[in-house]
């Protein structure tokens, strides 16, 4: 029952990630992390690694996991094709549903629930996007679909969290019933087992939804994007420590900033020369960075700077740290938890437009078990960092647990093991989610923040 | 969210608050029922005793009486809709179908009453099914039946012991654990499953017979008659008995003219069921008696009913769903009830899935989808039958009305040619309209957090 101090809504800063960098202010000074307090980038590593070592890790963990897994599977595959371009770009496209999957259950996980719907809500908003592009049809604009899902979807949440949030029905029901619910409204919208919906990169409307995930920007837009977003967010990260320290205000030594800067356009650089390789065959040219990476990082930027930087962020750490005590400080719980789910599931309607995006435009009732996809969501947050007890995580932890599960997911279907193929498509995932779920349980232990009996 | 009730509420003590309506609930512990007694136990008469039922039921606790009342309600409608619906054929195909989903709600009733849920009774179900069919394979293991059945259930007891360790002992939350054993076990069913058909469907084997038959088989008639006569007459002596001997000793006990009710009730059931299953139901030659499953799912409901009602078990049980630091504080030993309680939820899972093997026949890895939407039908079944997902409120009989419900709804939407994937949205509906009802009901008593 005691607030732990590491787990306060001040956003503890992540030395491994730039969009980390948000502090709260106000908060910091009534309750400051060590590594605000920092002044020299010695002394802010030796207080990250006193944090890691106290069992708040950060994005350590997921960080040497992908590492581990990318190298164990480019050791084992055949070929040792794991790590080549065109796989590495597949599994961008494969692990950007996880993701924004993941981060619609970071923000449900964050105030203590969970939502098993996300699955079927997914697949039920990408098919109603699908749907209105339909031409002949409704033919609706490519743009007015989505908001028209992602609104049907905000819906649906915000009905499962008006249960849950005012009728107090556990949330893990609610969702169950909301992941029935859905995977059979789901089957009657696509028309019968046998339906399917297609979105046809020949008509231009719709070809913008088949392009979220299949289609790929020019390599010259590609640096020439890459060198803009680089250049913005370094400015503005440098600006900002600049101005805290000008202002008297504690910010982080020149050196990290610097060295975050450095790290961001390190990434950036890597990701795009990987994209830019063609990767298609003598006759075929494929090359560019496909949409989908700057959609996810659109949703990511939102995600994080709702969560991290507005009233309603510092309520839903709040919530999850102690509902009683967000009560008693005046949040209005329901609210907030209302919200939160709504957020969710219009979060997971754009994951089910990019599932069939990534499918090359096609829907039918075969696409993805809806089941299976929430696991690997709730799998993805909780791997990334994300506590399922509430008040402790962030986007950025769905989005490197989802390249985690998407790489995994991918790098077992390659090792070619036959019959154990199929299972192992389960089992992997299962046994990764327990394990995650395994340490989430052991590092809070040792922050006596676990209140169950 | 950890909600742990700061206050014991007296109402919600494991005193197995006796239940007009149903004969094997009869058993309010004596020990306990002298510290804190419901109304009921009181009445000297039989009006007292009615009226204080009342009483109990506008208070919110209305026990069996929503799910009857949801029993008749289904029954009516669907006969209206289709007057083959209330068919001595159709029936027993109901009472049949309907065994799977009573006994793994009974499967979940053991996790729910912990205030723990287990996702991954369907699963377990499924892999149940999966080792006793492949066991009996003559080409393959040639396992008698009954080895057969007893390695599956061990298997199935294994897998709740892991999961129950992970919750009990490592504080795993529950939903968690059997999410990704749920994911585990679906791969390893594959695996048992391999790609091939599992078939116990050829009459040339005795084992592959004594499997089908679970589901199958019927009584002859007269044997069903007798059987009933037996059964009443113990359960309407012991019931008797009891009752003088509590008079004797001047304990709290029931009027006399209850517990005549009650054996009465009891008999008009039984022989309802049994003349209903003795009308020949064959369009040709003659199929009649009743089916071998229905005394199963009775023994089943039996041993879990006293095993919760009447032993120390039970009691713990209760006590850690009511409120487990108080169950804590008073020496219950939290990890071993509720790692005890998820192995008897698997091995019921594991008993539901011999029954779904000798249902399904021939088995494939399509099955296991099946099984696993199972669960929600598990958990639908326990809530509607009156147990609470909050822990501490339920009994087995609630896993039989409820499936009862459950297979009622199934097989009339069935039977007027609604779509599955239909019939899974009404299914949902009434999962989350039960649950309100529970929430809703709980908030009426006193001890809602």
């Amino acid at each position: 029952m005691t607030a732990d101090a590491g787990e306060t809504p001040t956003g503890t800063a992540d030395a491994s990630m730039a969009v980390d960098l948000t502090a709260a202010p106000e908060a910091a000074a009534a309750d400051v992390t060590r590594e605000l307090l920092a002044q020299s980038l010695g002394q802010y590593l030796r207080a990250w690694w006193l944090r890691v070592r106290s069992g708040n890790s950060g994005v350590l963990p997921v960080v040497l996991a992908i590492v581990l897994v990318a190298v164990s599977f480019e050791v084992v595959t055949p070929e040792h094709a794991f790590l080549r371009p065109s796989n590495i770009v597949y599994i961008f496209g494969l692990s950007a549903v996880y993701m924004v999957l993941a981060m619609a259950e970071t923000v449900v996980l964050l105030i203590g629930e969970i939502d098993l719907s996300v699955g079927a809500v997914a697949l039920f908003g990408g098919v109603i996007a699908f749907k209105l592009v339909q031409q002949p049809g409704p033919a609706w604009p490519w743009w007015a679909a989505i908001l028209a899902a992602l609104a049907c979807c905000g819906l649906i949440g915000a009905l499962q969290g008006t249960l849950t949030a005012r009728l107090k029905i556990p949330s893990f029901v609610v969702s169950l019933g909301g992941f029935l619910l859905f995977s059979g409204i789901l089957v009657v919208v696509l028309g019968g087992a046998n339906g399917n919906v297609t979105v046809s990169s020949s008509a231009p409307n719709q070809r913008v939804i088949y392009d979220m995930v299949q289609g790929l920007i020019v390599p010259v837009v590609g640096w020439v994007a890459l060198a803009v977003v680089v250049g913005a967010a370094g400015t503005a990260l440098w600006l900002r420590a600049a101005a805290r320290r000008r202002q008297g205000l504690v910010a982080p030594p020149v050196s990290l900033t610097a060295i975050r800067i450095a790290l961001v356009a390190l990434v950036g650089v890597a990701v795009v020369m990987i994209c830019t390789v063609n990767r298609g065959t003598a006759l075929v040219t494929v090359e560019g960075v496909p949409w989908v990476i700057p959609i996810v990082l659109v949703v990511l930027g939102a995600w994080t700077l709702l969560l991290q930087r507005t009233r309603f962020g510092r309520y839903v750490y709040a919530i999850g740290g102690n509902p009683e005590a967000a009560r008693r400080a005046g949040v209005s719980l329901a609210a907030i938890r209302t919200w939160a789910f709504a957020l969710c599931s219009a979060t997971a309607g754009l994951g089910g437009i990019l599932l069939g995006s990534f499918f090359y435009g096609q829907y039918s009732t075969n696409t993805a078990d809806p089941g299976q996809l929430v696991l690997y969501s709730v799998a993805a947050a909780v791997i990334g960092g994300v506590s399922l007890f509430g008040g402790r995580g962030k986007a950025v932890h769905g989005v490197l647990g989802g390249l985690l599960i998407g790489g995994i997911a991918y790098g077992v279907s390659l090792l070619n093991l036959g019959t154990l193929a199929t299972p192992l498509e389960y089992i992997v995932p299962g046994g990764v989610l327990l394990a995650a779920v395994l340490v989430d349980v052991l590092s809070r232990r040792g922050t006596g923040s676990v209140t169950r009996v | 969210m950890s909600d742990i009730p700061v206050t014991a509420d007296p109402g919600e003590t494991p005193t197995g608050t006796a239940d007009a309506r149903t004969v094997v609930d009869l058993t309010a512990a004596p020990e306990v029922a002298a510290v804190d007694v419901p109304p009921e136990l009181l009445a000297q008469s039989l009006g007292q005793y009615l009226r204080a039922w009342w009483l109990r039921v506008r208070s919110g606790d209305s026990g069996v009486l929503p799910v009857v009342l949801g029993i008749v309600v289904v029954a009516v409608s669907f006969q209206i809709a289709n007057p083959k619906f209330l068919s001595p054929l159709n029936l027993v195909n109901l009472f049949e179908q309907s065994t799977v989903y009573m006994v793994l709600a009974m499967a979940e009733i053991f996790a729910l009453l912990l205030g723990e849920i287990d996702l991954s009774v369907g699963l377990v179900m499924a892999i149940s099914a999966a080792v006793v069919a492949k066991l009996v394979q003559p080409n393959g293991l040639n396992w008698p039946w009954w080895a057969a059945i007893i390695v599956a259930l061990l298997a199935c007891a294994a897998v709740g012991a892991i999961q129950g360790s992970l919750v009990a002992r490592l504080k795993m939350p529950s939903f968690i654990v059997t999410l990704g054993g749920l994911l585990i076990l679906e791969g390893v069913g594959i695996i048992v499953l391999g790609g091939s058909l599992v078939s116990i469907g050829n009459s040339r084997f005795t084992n592959e017979v004594m499997l089908y038959d679970i589901f199958y088989g019927q009584f002859d008639p007269v044997v069903g008659w007798i059987l009933l006569a037996v059964l009443i007459g113990a359960a309407g002596t012991g019931l008797w008995l009891r009752d003088a001997r509590r008079r004797r000793h001047g304990l709290e006990t029931p009027p006399r003219s209850l517990t005549a009710m009650k054996i009465v009730l009891m008999t008009v059931a039984g022989i309802a069921v049994v003349a209903i299953c003795n009308v020949n139901r064959a369009h040709f030659g003659t199929i009649e008696g009743v089916p071998y499953i229905i005394p199963i799912v009775l023994v089943v409901l039996a041993a879990w009913t006293v095993l919760l009602q009447r032993t120390r078990f039970g009691r713990y049980v209760y006590a850690i769903g009511g409120n487990p630091e108080a169950a804590r504080r008073a020496g219950v030993s939290l990890p071993a009830v509720r790692t005890w309680g998820f192995v008897l939820a698997a091995l019921t899972a594991g008993i539901a899935g011999v029954l779904f093997a000798s249902w399904q026949v021939s088995l494939t890895t399509n099955i296991i989808k099946t099984a696993n939407s199972y669960v929600l039908l598990a958990v639908a079944a326990a809530v509607i039958g009156g147990t609470s997902l909050f822990g501490g409120r339920g009994k087995t009989i609630h896993g039989v009305l409820g499936g009862l419900v459950i297979g009622g709804i199934y097989n009339g939407l069935y039977l007027l040619n609604v779509s599955s994937e239909l019939i899974d949205i009404v299914v949902a509906a009434v999962l989350l309209a039960a649950a309100t009802v529970d929430v809703l009901s709980r908030r009426g008593a006193p001890r809602q957090a």
